[in-house]
């Protein structure tokens, strides 16, 4: 998807309006939001810029009428949970985790919704679920979980490199909203009272120390001349294969 | 209650990040945010994104990007 967005160039990050069926493309596609949204191409600063991008996504969005209660919102979710702790990790927010059977899910997901879109809580947590048959090794990354408690609500805490994590309040599965949204809320607060704000560079400049990888689905690197190759970087490779995961 | 205007969808693009063009990571710092306060509400897989634009009837702002810096997790 990437691709088709980027003429067939695979870069680091990608940027589109999409109609509500997600085909239907409402903006130009680029790599960076001003470039995509603005006739006029990128601005000299980031405020401008910023400008930029809000009022053209203000314009796309009068043209759709809302419909439907929030309440009833789609839950967020992950491919796989080590996806969900390593974005939790970069995001420095808490994950909402939730193991269920499979035919309890929609329930969970049902009683999660309205928690989710509260002004207090929405855009301060990530949400993963899993049934019975996926990601059965996310106990292997979490400590302090008693998956033998039975169908449960996790929130948990990634660590600094998003790769393992701590459980730090474990309800079941069918804990009413009120209780999840005030566990969410008093996790939230001692979380942002101790967690400080990683600095980018410390970030990575540890990482490489720590020979710390995160094995990605494809290749790291860009495409930028579109022949369907990760190009080479000066310097050779285009990072490290090893070390620990 | 009240729908927002735009719903979010964040892609994930295992790519360099850091090492393409723009800054590098020295040149990075942290995020102005405070931990714990409000950001955006990502929808992380291009399924659910699109059920709930449609259930809502809401453009999608997509974003590809990785939480890598050339395999070192844990950072956007």
């Amino acid at each position: 998807m990437v691709r088709s967005l980027l003429n067939g160039r695979f870069e680091n990050t990608a940027f589109c309006l999409l109609a509500p069926d997600g085909k239907e493309r409402l903006s130009r596609s680029g790599r960076a939001p001003e470039h995509s949204f603005s006739r006029r191409g990128p601005r000299s600063n980031s405020a401008e810029a910023e400008g930029v991008t809000v009022a053209a996504m203000e314009k796309v969005a009068r043209k759709y009428e809302a419909r439907g209660d929030a309440s009833e919102t789609v839950v967020q979710d992950f491919h796989s949970f080590r996806q969900a702790l390593n974005v939790a990790s970069g995001d420095q927010r808490l994950l909402l985790f939730v193991a269920a059977p499979q035919k309890d899910l929609a329930s969970t997901a049902r009683t999660l919704a309205p928690v989710m879109v509260d002004p207090r809580i929405i855009g301060r947590f990530h949400v993963d679920l899993i049934g019975d048959k996926g990601d059965e090794k996310w106990m292997d990354m979490v400590s302090d979980a008693e998956p033998s408690f039975g169908p449960s609500i996790y929130i948990i805490q990634s660590d600094k490199f998003g790769q393992t994590g701590t459980a730090l309040k474990q309800l079941p599965a069918n804990t009413n909203g009120d209780q999840i949204k005030s566990a969410l809320l008093a996790a939230n607060k001692t979380f942002a009272s101790q967690e400080q704000r990683k600095v980018y560079s410390q970030h990575v400049s540890d990482g490489r120390r720590q020979g710390v990888y995160f094995e990605g689905g494809v290749e790291y690197g860009e495409d930028r001349d579109g022949d369907g190759k990760i190009d080479r970087r000066r310097g050779g490779g285009n990072g490290r294969r090893s070390g620990k995961r | 209650m009240k729908t927002l205007t735009m719903l979010a969808l964040f892609v994930f693009a295992a790519t360099a990040g850091c090492f393409a063009q723009g800054p590098t990571p020295g040149d990075l710092g942290a995020s102005p945010q405070a931990v714990g306060d409000a950001g955006v509400a990502w929808y992380t897989t291009r399924e659910t994104a699109i059920a709930e634009a449609e259930r809502s009837n809401r453009p999608i702002f997509f974003m590809a990007a990785a939480a890598t810096c050339n395999g070192i997790s844990g950072v956007f």
